[in-house]
């Protein structure tokens, strides 16, 4: 359990470190409840820039249809775990 | 009955047509302005994902490889390509997407997921099965026809097959 939760943080970390260099604001000002299309500042390009980078960060495949699930930070660090684990 | 295939024949035709100035104006004002709309397609057809063989991108695109050499050559130069040969055997040349061309590929299909979602919007569930079925017909049938074309080693006969099938249908409906 401990160690699910470790991963778990470790991966939100990284999560938001990508999504902070995107979208070139601070690390601490983006928290895992934010939504995509409303809370976070991504132009389209932006959003793929960030897709891509989590996508070679842990050689995973996030297909459009699967991102159209995510609306949060979680759900991202939810799916890309998931994938890492598979 | 003729007004209709009239009608029907136009339509497929400018569909085409706009689909692709459509891509290709979003492409001139958009971040790819250096790429053109033959380019973003064989970046499509390489992929976001795996490397992928000369020979194999070539067959999907239907052109030769001595022509894909081309492009990909340009591609490369342009920072979309990465471009190297298999560490097992030299002969064999694998391709795949740098950062940036994964993005412009990506970018791509958005632009046509999008176009999707307009068309679909104004419609029911049922009303979109209908929609989805109707053009997956017209897609299976356009497609057996280039088949029969790209099996046949005489174009010449396969035209004809078609001219005598053509004859048969108008004689039918006469």
């Amino acid at each position: 359990m401990a160690d699910q939760e470790n991963l778990r943080e470790k991966v939100k970390s990284e999560v938001i470190r990508i999504m902070s260099e995107t979208l070139e604001m601070p690390a601490e000002e983006i928290t895992s409840d934010l939504e995509f299309n409303t809370d976070l500042p991504f132009d389209s390009l932006q959003l793929y820039e960030f897709v891509i980078d989590v996508e070679e960060t842990y050689n995973i495949r996030l297909p459009d249809e699967l991102l159209d699930e995510v609306k949060t930070v979680d759900d991202m660090v939810d799916v890309v775990i998931k994938l890492t684990s598979k | 009955m003729q007004d209709e295939e009239e009608q029907l024949s136009q339509a497929l035709v400018r569909i085409f047509e706009n689909v692709v100035l459509t891509e290709e104006k979003s492409l001139q004002a958009g971040y790819f302005k250096d790429l053109s709309i033959a380019e973003m397609h064989t970046l499509t057809a390489i992929g976001p994902y795996d490397a992928r063989t000369m020979t194999k991108t070539a067959e999907d695109l239907g052109i030769t490889t001595g022509t894909l050499t081309v492009a990909i050559d340009r591609l490369v130069k342009k920072g979309y390509v990465h471009r190297e040969r298999d560490k097992k055997d030299k002969r064999i040349v694998r391709i795949s997407l740098t950062h940036n061309g994964k993005l412009a590929c990506r970018m791509n299909s958005k632009f046509h997921r999008v176009l999707a979602k307009h068309i679909l919007a104004g419609y029911d569930d049922d009303d979109r099965k209908h929609i989805l079925n109707l053009v997956d017909e017209v897609d299976k049938y356009v497609e057996q026809q280039l088949r029969r074309y790209d099996s046949s080693d005489n174009v010449r006969a396969t035209a004809s097959q078609v001219a005598k099938d053509t004859t048969k249908e108008n004689k039918k409906d006469g």
